[in-house]
């Protein structure tokens, strides 16, 4: 054992360190070992105007860092949802019943109002992971795969994707497929395409359970073009197979030449549907291209994000989306981010606003608005700051406005003084944590 | 004969300046800011793409096409 | 300095840490020419080719000397700046030839501080010993060049010499430099650390060593057998106030063999060992 006390030896060596180095008492040396760890989590709230869809969601997306580039991500989001969503069926100047999904109530719409089925509260959990990892000199291969649960809807699927670096890393070319896998038990049971909402109490129209594939295959290329300016292409192909109708979706059937719903004799002694209401129906299958461009622009500390989207499918439904975001940020730890995005589609094919009875019935048919002719636009700013301790929090305050039109072909009679697209007016409120 | 060599002389320039565009890797310094990254936060990438799956009739584009959900 | 050196700065003039990157430079190359055993002329040089005589030494190599024997004090003997004459024998190149017993006895009357006389400014080394100012040379480049850019107020700067680093301010956004110490293998970094502001040093075995019948020889000698301290950590790297400090404790725990992990923790630094 020496005589000298251990201890004492890092302060005679940090005094002779002085000595020798002849300048002051240096500064007290701060470090400690990286986390491997990276966290992500956020708190959403989504609200529609009036009775409509509102949403609260709770997300956290952890990664971890391994030795050689390897990355393992593991994410888990939980929704609330409550709230009502169109059925499908036009206002009326006289109130509507009408059967719930579940066929075990039934619910009346005042005259005048916009018919909303608030069937939909339901909590839906997804998680998924993925393992990243370098392949070769300058490849990359990441794996992953998801799950999600909701009461009447579950998915599973997987994913690949390969990205390749040329060119001293300023060219990316990148494979990536998906597929999914997932299976619906309607409320009541998915009913039979285009036959009548029937009485509280008669499932005789229902199917049991439905199955829903989706295959997804996406192309693409980064460049960079400067120091400032790194840009992107993507070309996406979806194939979509089985049950792709909503099942809780209806169309009013109506008179040629007024334009009304026609009115339905109800069963006596039960509750029913007060007029006419046909379920919808869609393809079992859908076939999607898209073409996705974005440029990351670096202006003296300011960051311009734009990137445009143009879609089309064998629907009929062709979709332009502008996507604009600026970062401006206040010193070094602080940004704030306005946004602004521009969205328009035109109607599938299928869409009716409703079903004139002179007509003949189609082989499809939905009145949901989300496959009609509309304009969107959102319009946020976000703020973000850097804490002492390099966390990162942010929030953000978004306006998302919805309006369409019905093409005149489809409006008859009656039905052209009455407000017969179902405008969506949300705000998003965001609230980011990263640790 | 005119047309295809212009043809021609265009693809070298393509073709060339394809191969040299772009930076050294010591001119990366602003490419590798983390708000210069083509997604910048992937949650909230996630969570528009999301909502907006269940809005309107397109998806993904940038990524893979999301849903994955019975979103009403 | 036998590795390659770096200053990185984050300053928003591009002239300025150009400035700042010549004024380091010239520091470490003046210190590298002064004080390394290879080059000829020098205070070093001159002191190993003495041959008995007294040399009359400056102020900045006194200070090195005083600093010294702290050391072969702090370290029980076992850090001893005469050891450098062992080399002749002991060639750490990754493969099993061990010298002979008789080649480093013969060499031990040639090393020991003790034999050396100290009176400042004078040394006298006996004919035949060398002295060797490599263990301390990088450590003290490094905090003499950070002060260079304290002085000159350049900011948060990192000054890294072989991965002994000290590190003058944390830079304004990133908020700390992430520095990774070497693992089994270059392309493998066994941690990776948030370093804020202060100094790293690593003493490690991972090119210099010898491997014979499955013992592994690190090339930190006892001066007093001439032989490797057995059972050293293969690497050991730790945060001080300054790199001179860091360089010295990571030392003087290789020196302590298997008592190294308890040297450390008596000592209440930061630090990563690997076995």
């Amino acid at each position: 054992m020496s005589a000298k006390n251990h201890r004492s030896i890092s302060l005679i060596l940090a005094g002779a360190s002085c000595t020798l180095l002849g300048a002051g008492a240096p500064t007290k040396a701060v470090a400690e070992e990286a986390s491997a760890w990276d966290f992500n989590t956020s708190l959403l709230y989504y609200g529609e105007d009036g009775d409509r869809v509102k949403d609260f969601s709770v997300s956290a997306i952890a990664k971890r860092m391994f030795v050689d580039d390897r990355y393992l991500t593991l994410g888990l989001t939980v929704d609330g949802l409550t709230g009502a969503t169109p059925s499908g069926a036009i206002r009326q100047d006289v109130p509507q019943t009408f059967t719930r999904p579940s066929g075990n109530a039934a619910y009346t719409v005042p005259a005048g109002v916009l018919p909303l089925d608030d069937t939909f509260k339901d909590t839906r959990v997804a998680i998924n992971g993925s393992w990243q990892q370098p392949l070769g000199e300058s490849g990359l291969i990441n794996l992953g795969a998801s799950a999600s649960r909701e009461y009447d809807y579950m998915h599973l699927g997987v994913n690949a994707r390969y990205a390749r670096d040329f060119n001293r890393r300023n060219t990316t070319v990148s494979a990536g497929i998906a597929l999914s896998m997932d299976s619906l038990d309607p409320v009541g049971g998915a009913p039979i395409p285009l036959t009548p909402m029937l009485d509280v109490g008669d499932t005789s129209n229902r199917l049991g359970d439905q199955d829903k594939d989706v295959f997804d295959v996406v192309f693409g290329v980064t460049q960079v073009l400067s120091r400032n300016l790194v840009v992107q292409a993507n070309y996406s192909y979806s194939m979509s197979d089985g049950y792709l109708t909503d099942p809780y979706k209806v169309l009013s059937l109506v008179d040629g030449t007024t334009g009304d719903t026609l009115l339905r004799t109800p069963t006596p002694g039960v509750e029913g549907p007060s007029h006419q209401f046909l379920f919808e129906s869609r393809p079992d299958e859908r076939t999607k291209h898209s073409i996705y461009g974005q440029a990351k622009y670096f202006m003296n500390g300011k960051v311009l994000d734009a990137s445009y989207r143009y879609m089309t499918d064998d629907w009929e439904i062709d979709s332009h989306t502008v996507d604009l975001r600026y970062r401006i940020p206040f010193g070094e730890q602080r940004y704030v981010e306005p946004h602004l995005r521009f969205y328009t589609q035109t109607e599938a094919e299928f869409y009716r606003l409703s079903l004139p009875d002179t007509e003949p019935l189609p082989a499809f048919a939905s009145a949901d608005y989300r496959l009609g002719n509309f304009d969107a636009i959102t319009v946020g700013l976000k703020y973000g700051w850097r804490t002492r301790s390099d966390d990162e929090w942010s929030i953000r305050l978004e306006a998302y406005r919805q309006t369409g039109t019905v093409p005149s072909s489809q409006v008859i009679g009656n039905q052209a003084s009455r407000d017969n697209y179902p405008d969506l007016n949300a705000i998003i409120v965001q609230v980011g944590y990263r640790f | 004969m005119n047309r295809t060599m212009l043809a021609a002389v265009a693809m070298l320039c393509l073709g060339t300046g394809c191969a040299s565009m772009g930076v050294e890797p010591w001119e990366r310094d602003v490419l590798a800011k983390a708000e210069m990254q083509l997604t910048t936060d992937e949650l909230e990438a996630a969570t528009d793409d999301h909502i907006y799956f269940s809005k309107e009739a397109s998806s993904g584009g940038r990524g893979f096409g999301g849903g994955g959900c019975g979103c009403n | 300095m036998g590795s390659p050196c770096e200053l990185v700065c984050e300053t928003p003039k591009r002239a300025n840490a150009l400035e700042l990157t010549e004024r380091v430079a010239a520091e470490a190359w003046r210190i590298e020419d002064k004080f390394s055993r290879y080059l000829a002329g020098n205070i070093v040089a001159r002191i190993n080719a003495s041959a008995g005589a007294t040399t009359e030494v400056d102020d900045e190599t006194a200070d090195l000397l005083d600093f010294a024997v702290t050391l072969y004090d702090l370290s029980e003997h076992r850090f001893d700046i005469t050891s450098g004459v062992l080399r002749r024998v002991w060639r750490f190149d990754g493969s099993d030839r061990l010298p002979g017993a008789g080649d480093v006895a013969a060499l031990l009357p040639l090393v020991g501080w003790h034999r050396v006389s100290w009176q400042r400014p004078l040394l006298q080394l006996p004919a035949g010993m060398e002295i060797d100012l490599g263990g301390i040379g990088k450590e003290y480049a490094v905090d003499r060049c950070a002060n260079i850019v304290r002085e000159a107020r350049g900011g948060p700067c990192l000054v890294n010499f072989g991965g002994d680093l000290v590190a003058t301010e944390a830079p304004s956004r990133r908020r700390r430099w992430k520095v990774a110490i070497e693992g089994e293998s270059d392309a493998q970094p066994e941690r990776i650390i948030d370093l804020k502001q202060g100094a790293l040093a690593t003493s490690g075995d991972a090119r210099r060593f010898l491997l014979k019948d499955g013992v592994r020889y690190s090339h930190i000698l006892n001066p007093s057998t001439g032989w490797p301290v057995p059972d050293a950590p293969r690497s050991i790297t730790i945060v001080a106030d300054t790199c001179v400090e860091a360089g010295m404790i990571s030392t003087l725990a290789m020196l302590k063999g298997r008592e190294a992990e308890r040297f450390l923790e008596a000592q209440g630094v930061v630090g990563w060992c690997r076995r």
